[in-house]
């Protein structure tokens, strides 16, 4: 093993966090827990809540991603579509439900413009017992990711080569545009968005922050449940929280389970409709084109929504405008800044240790050992995020970190550097190494090299794993919550107490609040990673 | 008969690059086109193909077998197209990359056809094969045979022996020829190679000003 000091560090802060995680979850729950879940009158419906708003919204999103590419792959407008997917990445699940939930409630602005008359309608579109809200809100959180994920499989160098190729040459045997996407490059990507898909179905089982803010709540979906229970001061309550995650997991790995199976069968259904012969079938345009506009609405919609409620302390129905604005609530909202300035610092201490230790690992680790850390990655970002961290907290418990600054880095730090993996590991393994062979050659120490030739003509990619890994670290409320253990509030954990008060234009304020350093970081990224020429 | 270019010009930014040609291909002909690279060759077949896209643009008229082209989509042009690379598609095997463009008809007629095809060159048992366990030389053939089961009424050959080793060049070469002239249908060629254009062919030279030259 040698050689392996400089992928220390990232085994040391990251790998061990992370592994101590789910070795304390998979072996904190016995036979009792698992007994008091069972027994738990709500814990049936709330997975079943779980697995279905998670499965619909991952299958809702994936066929309206899937039309938009189709409608608009090869034109202006899919690269245009693509900055506006990108920017909205950088809104926080969490703000975007709180601004959707204003938007969509009774009073909210929606009402206003479509029904009005003189008191609200009795709608039940905030926390409604079927998960709706929170099903829809993921899908139009979603379909931007997924929309970026296809877009970057579609685009990476050797696959665009090969794809327009092959575009080209599937056109000139008689298929028309449709015919070709449906045949030939949809087969291709969905093999290449397998672990983007996985991300997304996970989350959608499994988020904490946004059904709490959106969900059902009797039942609520079973992530809040399992929250519920590890927050309680009863230890025997904290091992049915740990058997409810594991519930939970074992619920998302039976859905991975059905998706292949079914993707599968379908891939083996359309193959003799595959070789059918040339049809001219267009490409959805229209349909693209009004699935893009509704979408960009929404978030505008959202965005506008939180803006005007946090100026408005005083907004009567039906009124399109409010009564009064009045920037009384943003300085309540700046009166005290601890939370804001300790979630903005435990994002730039994990993003520059996250790019630190992933650099070293790059930089000194063979490629044949990337998978290690790539597919502990992989699994951080599938697997349930409140059992890794429901493990985390227990060993946070026994070495007594809850509570401390140390203790809320590492769990932040650890979702953190999965996505700097995720997103550095192509991009670095792609670099031709020739090129740091050349200025070492030209008598360039590797700190001198690194700086002056890998870095730069890395630029993009460790820029925009850098404003990920913020935004990521800015969004955390599960593990900020659990390891703040009532001494630190971040802002994440702010909005989410919030949203279940009465003050709305305060909630609105602290959205925005969590909105705005990710989004500034996704466009100073974009900003600065533009290549130097043309 | 055959096909027919009018007047056509491909212009890149605005600046011509081939201009205002007229040539007539008929039927089982193959004209070879040569020219250096960024001449503008491979836009022209690309015109001809109706896939010419941005920054180039092209004006003048396409005819073949008397069917007027311009504005057709690619698809409904009835030309094949063969390309430096054989672009067989990754995720189909050999069998039904070539089954992927042949007209539609009773399924026991198109395999059929299929299984001849293989024959032909060469490959009877790799119907179930993925395309990247094949050699170059077995890719290029599947990919000749792929164009031409989807009954082209003309072919566009840009360099597509450019990538093969002297040997197998010599032998793919001989097989385009024979197929394009059994199937009678036009070809146009486009290389850099004079020693690719078919023995006693007809071959044409873009000068620098973008006028085609007899060679």
């Amino acid at each position: 093993m040698k050689g392996l000091a400089g992928g220390l560090p990232l085994v040391l802060l990251w790998a061990l966090p992370l592994a101590a995680g789910l070795v304390m979850a998979l072996a904190g729950a016995d036979l009792a827990s698992w007994q008091a879940l069972l027994a738990h009158p709500q814990a049936f419906t709330a997975l079943l809540l779980s697995l279905a708003t998670g499965l619909a919204s991952t299958t809702v999103s994936l066929l309206v991603a899937l039309a938009i590419a189709a409608g608009l792959y090869g034109t202006r407008a899919w690269e245009r579509l693509q900055s506006f997917a990108g920017v909205t990445l950088a809104v926080p699940h969490l703000a975007f439900a709180i601004g959707f939930g204003l938007l969509i409630m009774p009073s909210g602005l929606l009402a206003r413009l479509l029904v009005g008359g003189q008191t609200p309608p009795p709608w039940m579109t905030v926390q409604d017992p079927l998960g709706l809200s929170l099903a829809t809100a993921l899908v139009l959180k979603e379909v931007p990711f997924l929309l970026v994920m296809i877009w970057a499989v579609l685009a990476r160098g050797d696959s665009a080569v090969a794809l327009s190729g092959q575009w080209r040459a599937a056109r000139s045997l008689g298929h028309g545009p449709g015919s070709v996407w449906l045949r030939i490059v949809q087969p291709q990507l969905l093999q290449r968005l397998a672990w983007p898909l996985a991300a997304v179905l996970a989350y959608g089982c499994t988020v904490v922050d946004m059904a709490l803010v959106l969900g059902p709540t009797q039942p609520p979906t079973l992530a809040v449940l399992v929250w519920r229970d590890l927050n309680d001061a009863a230890a025997e309550v904290n091992g049915r929280g740990l058997a409810g995650a594991m519930l939970l997991t074992l619920g998302v790995a039976g859905l991975f389970v059905i998706a292949v199976v079914i993707l599968r069968l379908m891939r083996s259904g359309m193959s003799a409709w595959r070789i059918s012969g040339p049809s001219r079938l267009a490409a959805p345009r229209r349909i693209a084109a009004l699935a893009s506009a509704a979408l960009a609405f929404a978030f505008v919609a959202v965005l506008a929504v939180l803006a005007l409620i946090s100026i408005a302390p005083r907004w009567t129905y039906p009124r399109l405008l409010p009564d009064v604005f009045d920037l009384s609530v943003w300085s309540r909202a700046l009166s005290d800044p601890a939370p804001l300035v300790l979630s903005l610092l435990l994002g730039l201490a994990t993003t520059a240790v996250a790019l630190v230790l992933a650099v070293l690992w790059f930089e000194t680790q063979p490629t044949r050992r990337d998978p290690w850390p790539t597919s502990l990655a992989l699994a951080g970002l599938v697997l349930p995020q409140i059992l890794i961290v429901a493990g985390q907290y227990r060993a946070g418990l026994a070495l007594d970190l809850t509570g401390s600054l140390a203790g809320l880095f590492l769990v932040h730090l650890t979702p953190v550097l999965a996505y700097v993996m995720v997103v550095l590991a192509g991009p670095y393994r792609a670099l031709d190494p020739r090129y740091a062979s050349v200025s070492r050659a030209l008598g360039a120490g590797p700190v001198r090299s690194w700086a002056r030739v890998t870095a730069p003509l890395l630029k993009a990619p460790l820029l925009s794993a850098a404003a990920v890994g913020f935004a990521v670290s800015m969004v955390q409320f599960v593990p900020a919550q659990l390891l703040g253990a009532g001494r630190y509030s971040t802002l994440p954990m702010e909005a989410v107490t919030l949203s279940s008060g009465g003050n709305r234009a305060l909630t609105a304020a602290f959205a925005l609040l969590l909105t705005a350093p990710p989004l500034l970081a996704v466009l100073l990224a974009a900003r600065l990673g533009r290549p130097r020429w043309g | 008969m055959g096909l027919v270019l009018e007047l056509v010009s491909v212009r890149l930014h605005g600046k011509p690059l081939v201009a205002a040609v007229s040539l007539a291909i008929a039927p089982g002909e193959v004209v070879t086109l040569m020219g250096p690279s960024g001449s503008g060759k491979s836009s022209l077949l690309a015109f001809i193909a109706g896939d010419l896209g941005s920054p180039f643009d092209g004006s003048g008229t396409t005819r073949l077998n008397d069917r007027i082209l311009d504005g057709l989509p690619p698809e409904r042009r009835r030309i094949g197209r063969l390309f430096q690379d054989d672009l067989l598609f990754p995720h189909m095997t050999v069998g039904e990359n070539l089954l992927f463009g042949m007209p539609r008809g009773a399924v026991a007629l198109r395999q059929s056809r299929m299984h001849m095809a293989l024959e032909q060159i060469g490959l009877r048992d790799f119907e179930h094969r993925p395309p990247q366990s094949l050699s170059g030389g077995q890719r290029a053939r599947v990919a000749l045979m792929r164009s031409l089961l989807a009954e082209p009424d003309a072919i566009l050959l840009d360099e597509p022996f450019s990538r093969l080793d002297s040997e197998l060049r010599a032998a793919m070469r001989e097989l385009v020829f024979a197929r394009i002239a059994a199937a009678g249908i036009p070809g146009l060629l486009v290389t850099h190679d004079v020693a690719d254009a078919p023995p006693g062919g007809r071959i044409l030279r873009i000068a620098p000003d973008g006028v085609l030259q007899h060679a």
